[in-house]
């Protein structure tokens, strides 16, 4: 540290810690996702199919329940992408996140909604939109968001 | 100011201190959808939304995305005050005021079970100077309470009468946190917490929300035949280092409360007011706040709760809610008061009902020890 | 129209840069809220109110406006409110300013955005935003989205990496004339664009906003104070806002749909039928190069698509018929809580004439806009006067 930031630089490093209630749409969501399956939630009013699983419907106001929750397929389309190539403290550790790593947003079969993932590929043009891909599961899943550490790309000729 | 900005319907979840099984935007979602049940609307009827919160209380940058679903505010306009829900009901007044909405709903919540409370108050206090030192509202109250205790001679049973008095009301309030009554002996010789000040002079912390909607004039008979009218408004602010403020009063309040009683035209507020609800963050505090509110004399707080006038059936009753010695949502508090001198007004406080209240006043705070005052008076039908 | 009419009758802003070492965060603030009470020629007693507002995780300060509403604004005894919602921190004051005069409650009032990003982690801040179950594992700040969107919005509709690096070669070509703007690199290329480091795929270093360090001050008037003030104010013609879903793939948002909902309700509110026509110049959020041709479609100054044509066209220059972002944008300058706020500012100092270098002749209508949350969007639109345009 230069003599500058010491004169004119506090460090301060607070630890914030937090404990989130998930809803129990999420706590069956684990629960399934432990056995290898990934549950969304449908709404009884438009049909919607919601992922991740949620309590409410935005457009019709309306609340979903465990019971309103269904599973959706591992497997996806890519609708856009990207290789993230920049340093930044994650949040989620307290500790450097580790880059480059692929990232993509796509849509689960059978589900309405999108979602973003890591993706196994760190080199942009070996993705392609409208590619398929697949949830990869921890060998041995614990029921937390990690069981599924990133997304694989689906060559064509294994469809 | 004249039937200009009405109330029309107010919600609240119950106050615990572990609600574990919801997720903010489901505790919310709670509050909203028992709105337009009670008031026979959709999401349609709602013109825009304003939210108050707290990114430190959430645990969340930008706190109210995590509740735009719940609000209803998909493709509308929502915004969130960052701070006490008092505040958050200024500006959706005030968006009633400039004619340009109809109705505003109005919402706050807390889940303070989530976050570390003594870290997230500490984060109030600048960190070149003060911040090291560990303050946080406790240890603030602590150096509050006792000196105006020791300038005004007010007691520490005066201060415990406070918390005797709330605790009793909330017996009577469905809504409340803690429910159960305590004595005297048990608040004086309750751990001390920051000298003078001990563990049963201060609140719990909850979890909960609040959502009210607002109308105008025209609209307000369509929902309800018992609106409640926004008839006087202040707010001021009060020096940020502890070091620069009159300590022994609750000067910014003082200030607010004259200019909300000039614009509702409140002369003698113990005989115009008929209830109040306040956001006392410790038993003194509440003894404070009646002096500033102008309810009795400086340094007669403590008669004045010994008076018995501020009791539920007293002159000007204070907090017949429980107030926040029973709920403390932190961020929702002062939207609570709100929504429970509507209550009071609409005639629908059940149990904890003032017979016949026709004017009442709400107080919401921001910061430490009433740094951030907001005064707010309301007229029945 | 609102029960009281709304003007921008002072304007402040700090020299943004990447580090304020020199200053803390209160003296930092100062500089503009000075800046803006000596342009309306006022005394910090003649303030009714003070709107101020910034991101709390970002400088990891909790309830910053009892401090710097105090401490850098007159705020002392007066009311002191803070509005916070991520990167529409600064519209969502602006136009939090305008209800607090537009409903009579104040004659004035001072609002101030700022943010010094060098302090903390806007990344790491950005992504507590999101989700703490399902968002926040796999989110990478505001960039990794935003890469994505691009992404999308190129093979949607075959938008070229050279078409969005034109936007950074305009807007950074803009910023050299205006003093206040952060980066400056007047004689920017293509090719520089073209070579800088890819950041996340397509975006490269100098298709992304900096991060910056600075604040922004605005005072607003109601009519009977504003002429007493000045007789160069800019009026405020119209505000709006449209949210979005909570969870930002709810939807694929790559168009940003919002922009489109907030648009369409402000233009026919004033009665503005082509906004290319009606408006004189938009200051507008792009956080990205390809964010600003794609936002110009969803608020309707082009076909969807056709964001890039729009550019090469000479439209959106500052010789055009639309100059976008004469100030430079948010390309070269984004201290977060201060940003949309800026755009604000920059609409209202085209309408007052008083751009120096970076002013587009006779302004009578400028449209500022904010961008963030969840991807939501704020406008604001200026004029000579405060009325609908028809």
């Amino acid at each position: 540290m230069g003599k500058k930031e010491k004169e004119f630089q506090i460090k301060w490093k607070t630890d914030l810690p937090y404990r989130y209630s998930i809803g129990k749409l999420a706590v069956k969501y684990f629960e399934e996702l432990k056995n290898k399956k990934i549950m969304g939630s449908k709404c009884p009013k438009c049909d919607k199919r919601y992922m991740p699983p949620r309590a409410v419907c935005a457009n019709c106001f309306i609340e979903m329940t465990v019971e309103d929750m269904i599973e959706f397929s591992p497997k996806g389309t890519l609708v856009g992408f990207t290789v993230v190539n920049y340093p930044f403290i994650d949040p989620n550790t307290g500790g450097m996140r580790p880059f480059p790593y692929g990232y993509g947003i796509f849509k689960l079969d059978g589900a309405d909604t999108y979602m973003m993932h890591f993706v196994d590929e760190t080199d942009h043009t070996k993705f392609k939109i409208g590619q398929r891909v697949e949830a990869v599961f921890k060998e041995k899943t614990e029921g937390d968001i990690y069981d599924i550490p990133y997304f694989r790309l689906i060559k064509e000729e294994e469809e | 100011m004249d039937k200009e900005v009405a109330i029309v319907g107010c919600t609240q979840t119950k106050y615990e201190a572990d609600k574990i099984d919801l997720t903010i935007s489901e505790l919310v979602f709670e509050v909203v959808k028992k709105l337009h049940n009670d008031l026979g609307i959709t999401n349609d009827d709602v013109g825009c939304v304003i939210s108050g919160s707290n990114d430190f209380n959430d645990g969340r940058t930008i706190a109210n995305m995590a509740i735009q679903d719940a609000v209803g505010s998909v493709r509308k306009s929502e915004s969130r005050v960052s701070g006490d829900g008092a505040f958050a009901y200024v500006y959706g007044a005030m968006r009633i005021l400039s004619g340009e909405y109809d109705t505003v709903l109005v919402v706050s919540h807390s889940k303070c079970s989530e976050g570390d409370q003594f870290l997230i108050n500490n984060s109030i206090f600048d960190p070149y100077y003060q911040r090291h030192l560990g303050l946080d509202q406790i240890s603030s109250a602590g150096l509050m309470a006792n000196m105006y205790m020791s300038k005004y001679g007010v007691s520490e049973e005066q201060a415990a009468k406070v918390v005797v008095k709330n605790r009793k009301n909330a017996i009577n309030n469905p809504h409340a946190h803690l429910q159960k009554e305590v004595s005297m002996d048990e608040v004086l010789s309750s751990p001390m917490l920051a000298y003078p000040l001990k563990e049963l002079d201060f609140p719990p912390y909850s979890d909960g929300a609040v959502a009210m909607l607002l109308t105008n004039k025209e609209k307000a008979k369509r929902f309800t035949n018992t609106p409640v009218w926004l008839k006087g408004y202040a707010s001021c602010t009060d020096a940020y280092y502890l070091g620069h403020r009159t300590m022994t009063d609750l000067i910014g309040l003082e200030f607010a409360a004259k200019e909300a009683y000039k614009m509702a035209k409140i002369k003698d507020p113990v005989r115009d007011l008929d209830v109040a609800e306040v956001f006392e963050a410790f038993s003194t505090h509440e003894l404070m706040i009646y002096e500033a509110l102008d309810f009795c004399d400086k340094g007669e707080g403590g008669k004045f709760i010994d008076s018995g006038e501020t009791n539920i059936n007293g002159t000007i009753p204070v907090n017949p809610s429980g107030g926040v010695l029973s709920s403390n949502v932190a961020m929702a508090n002062g939207l609570i008061r709100v929504a429970e001198i509507t209550s009071q007004l609409m005639g629908a406080a059940e149990d904890h009902q003032i017979p016949n209240a026709k004017t009442g006043l709400a107080y919401g705070m921001n910061g430490i020890c009433s740094q951030g005052n907001c005064v707010l008076i309301f007229g029945g039908e | 129209m609102p029960k009281h009419n709304v003007a921008v009758v002072g304007i402040g802003q700090t020299k943004f840069r990447s580090k304020r070492r020199d200053v803390n965060i209160p003296e930092m603030i100062y500089e503009a809220v000075k800046m803006a009470l000596d342009d309306a020629q006022m005394e910090p007693k003649d303030v009714d109110a003070i709107l101020i507002g910034n991101m709390d995780h970002f400088e990891g300060i909790n309830f910053s406006e009892m401090w710097c509403g105090i401490d850098a604004a007159p705020g002392y005894l007066k009311p002191v409110v803070k509005i916070a919602t991520g990167g529409t921190t600064g519209s969502s004051l602006g136009i939090c300013g305008y209800y607090n005069v537009a409903s009579g409650i104040y004659k004035n009032i001072l609002v101030v955005g700022w943010e010094k990003l060098n302090e903390g982690g806007a990344t790491t801040g950005i992504i507590t935003a999101f989700d703490p179950v399902w968002e926040r594992p796999s989110l990478a700040g505001a960039l990794g989205p935003l890469a994505l969107m691009a992404n999308i919005y190129a093979a949607r509709y075959g938008i070229t990496s050279e078409q969005a690096a034109k936007v950074t070669v305009k807007n950074r070509s803009n910023a050299a004339n205006n003093p206040f703007a952060h980066i400056q690199m007047p004689d920017i290329t293509l090719e520089d664009v073209m070579n800088s480091q890819m950041i996340s795929y397509p975006l490269r270093l100098h298709d992304c906003c900096p991060q910056s360090e600075g604040a922004c001050a605005v005072i607003y008037a109601n009519e009977e104070e504003t002429k007493k003030i000045t007789d160069n104010p800019a009026w405020f013609k119209g505000v709006s806002t449209a949210h979005y879903y909570t969870f930002g793939c709810d939807d694929l948002m790559f168009d940003l749909p919002t922009a489109a909902i907030a648009s369409k309700k402000i233009y026919k509110k004033l009665g503005i039928k082509d906004p290319v026509k009606d408006l004189d110049v938009a200051e507008i959020y792009e956080p990205t190069s390809w964010s600003e041709l794609s936002w110009t479609e969803s608020l309707g100054f082009c076909g969807k698509g056709e964001g890039g044509k729009l550019l090469d066209e000479g439209i959106t220059q500052m010789t055009g018929e639309l100059p976008v972002n004469p100030s430079g944008g948010v390309l070269s300058t984004n201290p977060i809580g201060a940003t949309a706020l800026v755009r604000f500012a920059e609409a209202a100092i085209q309408v007052m004439g008083r751009g120096g270098k970076r002013q587009i002749p006779d302004v009578e209508t400028a449209m500022g806009m904010g961008f963030g949350g969840s991807l939501w969007t704020e406008l604001a639109i200026l004029g000579k006067d405060p009325k609908p345009l028809r």
